[in-house]
């Protein structure tokens, strides 16, 4: 599936659907020293990011993504950033 | 209640689900003057038969979709994607009137409420609308103030030579993932885009307190495009979203003032609280006298569309009085103080209503239309039996009178005649019940649409053998399959235009959906030329759920491995479908399917597409069992193989070494108990009488001692699934009627 979880590290690939969110949220919850690795997400469902905002947790790599990396993760994030910039402009 | 009453009841379905086809086809081809003919003939017939009865919303509202199409056929209007959308929205409340007229036998209260606004929205021209959505509550853009120097040099730059920005306020339904809407997908497809902040509407607790399907992000955007290229983004979601031009003043003066806290917003009862708590705050802010009477326009119309999403649309009418009050005042007061109320009593109604059904889940029953051929069919059938019994009496009268020589032969040539017409009698009536399969598959052309323009993706649904017959069962059974895989097939198989177009795919998807009779079954195939499956994440999926071990699952071949995804656990898709209402995944799918006796099949080329194959049974099997009883567990016995149940004593069946046989008739009778056969334990003791029911298997008879017998029933025979389709001996399951099942012998493999 779009999300492979290897380790602390989960990897984004392709088109994150809805489906994702929960088995997400779940590892998300259970793993404390959770990273994550957008670099080959393509599309990532609103329900996905959300989840991502919540857990507010260390990204490795951005997407390569135009969209994904210029409005929705602007840099990769330090620290406990979380899906900062554009993402929490609020 | 009446003829003429059940006579609207479907005679307005077929209309409307002709409406439907025919605005699909229309919007393919904008300038198709035949469907356009055939629309306004089929408003026009609806309106007719809505006079019949004292319903004049429903009669009004029909005459203005025939007002529209009879201007469309003058050539004073252009048909466009929107006049088709306002179509579509009259012929889904009528749809829903008729639903509701048909449990009712009236419209509902609110459907001249409902009736004014779709009128109103047939009578109004499309850029109209756009601006009236684009000067509603100018408060929304309060956020505007508050850029960044950075974010207005970049607004300024993207600023277009004389043009001007337009400003997106959206507002996500929190239930929308459940329509299956993606904002953040509709907000990558804004046109233009130079500024999009996502915000949550509320502080988000973390991932382990977190409802992954309520939305709890509202956007905010800027685009250098004009609104009327940005509105057909959110074409899907008008409600949600507003759009207004960014006023020229707010990319060089610096702004002071931070934006209000976000109001808390939990269930749909808080929701409204929220939103009505802020229309009341937004009629205290300062404004000049003009200011104030667009403000209280625009708060009562947020009240009652509030009040109309809790189910209280009655209450409406409240509002209004409140707002003319308030403009009369030249005081937002009354209006104030009327909200005021109406939040106490949300909040103490805080169970929150229900969302109202979306129109495509409707499932209106089935009518059984019968051709007249096949009913003459029956009638003349009926007549050769009436032909056959007549040769009786003179039977009768032969085996009376004692010449019976030729009794023998005359009465086996009655037998076959009444055979055979027994037989084709059950066809011919088991043929009443067949209907085409286009009556299961008439809502996936709607499905498609809706689902592919609120993905922004191009499909084309190619549908053959529609025309292919299947029992009136079976395609109630096919139904909810059916849209749930095309609807998996839009949102997973098919990829985004841009994503087709890198893999030299043509931008288009297509899905296909193939029917056709094969001997005794019906073949539905459904097959998309989308992304594919990739077996390798289906492997992993079923050893993460440990539906299988990795040893187990490195083994199988790609092809064997697929199949796993129609297990329980395995169904990536189920929380999809959850999310869309159904409660069915893949492993749904194939139990609905294996209900009704038939069986899935799938295949995937990873890149190329999916195929899933339904093949069901062409009539549903009915099985005449017996139930009998052993160590006190039920079974069922075909009633077919049982030729006489006798009661003898327990002391008649003998036991010579390790087989038993008792006399019946002067006849020895080989005699096996079903406890023993079944493994159960034996201990019946000392009952006086045995149960032994005389089979016919072969040629000779065989006893079987069962402890009882129950009561006979006509059984839909299950096949067994899972676990249980390993065990021999079974040939499948009933329900009984308290809803038990019934484990039904297969009694050649068990004796």
């Amino acid at each position: 599936m779009p999300i492979r979880f290897d380790g602390a590290v989960a990897r984004f690939e392709g088109a994150c659907t809805v489906e994702e969110a929960l088995p997400l949220s779940e590892w998300l919850a259970a793993t404390a020293d959770a990273r994550l690795d957008l670099a080959g997400c393509t599309e990532l469902h609103t329900a996905v990011l959300q989840v991502l905002m919540s857990a507010r947790r260390p990204v490795e790599a951005g997407p390569a993504d135009a969209f994904l990396s210029r409005w929705v993760f602007p840099s990769p994030v330090p620290g406990e950033g979380g899906a900062r910039g554009g993402a929490a402009g609020g | 209640m009446s003829e003429l009453f059940d006579q609207f009841l479907i005679e307005s379905r077929e209309l409307l689900d002709g409406v439907g086809a025919g605005l699909l086809r229309l919007e393919r081809t904008l300038d198709d003057k035949p469907t356009v003919n055939e629309l306004f003939r089929a408003f026009h017939t609806l309106k007719g038969a809505t006079a019949l009865f004292d319903w004049p919303a429903f009669t009004h509202l029909v005459h203005a979709a025939e007002d529209l199409l009879s201007a469309v056929r003058a050539g004073e209007v252009a048909v466009t994607p929107d006049l088709i959308d306002r179509l579509f929205a009259v012929a889904d409340q009528s749809a829903r009137w008729v639903d509701h007229i048909e449990t009712h036998q009236d419209l509902p209260a609110d459907a001249g409420e409902h009736a004014r606004r779709l009128e109103e929205r047939l009578r109004a021209a499309p850029e109209e609308e756009g601006t009236a959505a684009g000067t509603d509550l100018p408060d929304a853009f309060g956020w505007l103030t508050t850029l960044s120097h950075e974010e207005r040099a970049a607004l300024r730059a993207a600023l277009p030579p004389g043009g001007t920005l337009t400003a997106v306020a959206y507002d996500p339904d929190p239930e929308c993932f459940f329509n299956g809407d993606d904002p953040l997908a509709f907000c990558r497809r804004i046109p233009r885009l130079a500024l999009l902040r996502i915000e949550p509407v509320e502080p988000l607790p973390g991932p382990e307190a977190l409802d992954p399907y309520r939305c709890l992000l509202r956007f905010r955007a800027v685009s250098a495009a004009p609104a009327a290229d940005v509105a057909p983004v959110f074409r899907t979601a008008p409600d949600q979203v507003r759009l207004a031009p960014v006023p020229a003043t707010l990319l060089g003066a610096p702004a002071p003032k931070p934006t209000p806290a976000a109001p808390m917003v939990v269930g749909a009862a808080d929701m409204a609280e929220a939103i009505l708590g802020e229309q009341r705050r937004i009629l205290t802010l300062d404004a000049t006298p003009a200011e104030l009477e667009g403000r209280i326009a625009s708060v009562a119309r947020a009240a009652s569309n509030v009040l109309a999403a809790l189910g209280r649309g009655d209450e409406a009418a409240g509002v209004q009085a409140a707002a003319e009050a308030a403009h009369a005042v030249g005081r937002p007061g009354p209006l104030a103080n009327h909200l005021a109320t109406l939040l106490v009593a949300v909040t103490a109604a805080a169970v929150g209503a229900p969302p109202a059904e979306p129109a495509e889940t409707r499932t209106a029953r089935r009518a059984l239309r019968v051709e007249p051929e096949r009913v003459d069919r029956l009638l003349a059938l009926v007549g050769e039996l009436a032909v056959a019994k007549n040769r009786l009496p003179s039977l009768v009268r032969m085996a009376e009178g004692g010449d019976a020589r030729a009794l023998p032969r005359l009465l086996r040539e009655v037998y076959e005649a009444v055979g055979g017409l027994s037989d084709e009698l059950q066809d011919a009536v088991l043929r009443l019940r067949m209907l085409p399969l286009s009556t299961a598959l008439q809502p996936l052309p709607r499905l498609v649409r809706d689902l592919s323009l609120r993905l922004g993706k191009r499909i084309e649904l190619q549908v053959s053998g529609e025309r292919t017959e299947a029992d009136k069962d079976v395609l109630d059974v096919l139904g909810e399959p059916l849209i749930h895989l095309v609807r998996n097939a839009v949102d997973h198989g098919i990829e985004m235009p841009e994503r087709r177009a890198a893999a030299g795919k043509p931008e288009t998807g297509t899905i296909r959906i193939d029917a056709r009779q094969d001997k005794d079954s019906v073949i539905v195939e459904i097959s998309d030329d989308g992304g594919g499956i990739d077996p390798a994440a289906v492997r992993r999926k079923a050893v993460e759920n440990g539906v299988i071990d990795a040893a187990r699952a490195a083994s199988l071949s790609d092809a064997e491995a697929l199949p796993l995804i129609l297990l329980p656990g395995v169904s990536t898709a189920s929380a999809v479908t959850d999310l869309s209402g159904r409660g069915v995944g893949m492993d749904a799918v194939r139990t609905a399917v294996e209900m009704a006796g038939g069986r899935v099949e799938i295949a995937s080329d990873l890149g190329q597409g999916t195929r899933v194959r339904l093949i069901l049974p062409l009539t549903m099997v009915i099985t005449p069992v017996m139930v009998v009883e052993a160590a006190d567990g039920l079974f069922g016995i075909p009633t077919a193989a049982v030729a006489e149940v006798a009661k003898v004593p327990a002391t008649d069946i003998r036991r010579l070494k390790h087989a038993e046989s008792v006399v019946l008739r002067d006849r020895l009778v080989p005699v096996f108990r079903l406890r023993r056969l079944l493994d159960l334990p034996d201990g019946e003791g000392g009952a006086a009488t045995a149960t032994v029911l005389v089979l016919n298997l072969e040629r000779e008879p065989v006893g079987l001692v069962v402890d009882g017998i129950r009561e006979r029933l006509d059984a839909v025979l299950k096949p067994l699934s899972g676990v249980l389709a390993t065990l021999r001996g079974y040939s499948g399951t009933a329900e009984l009627g308290d809803g038990r099942l019934l484990p039904v012998i297969n009694l050649r493999e068990l004796l």
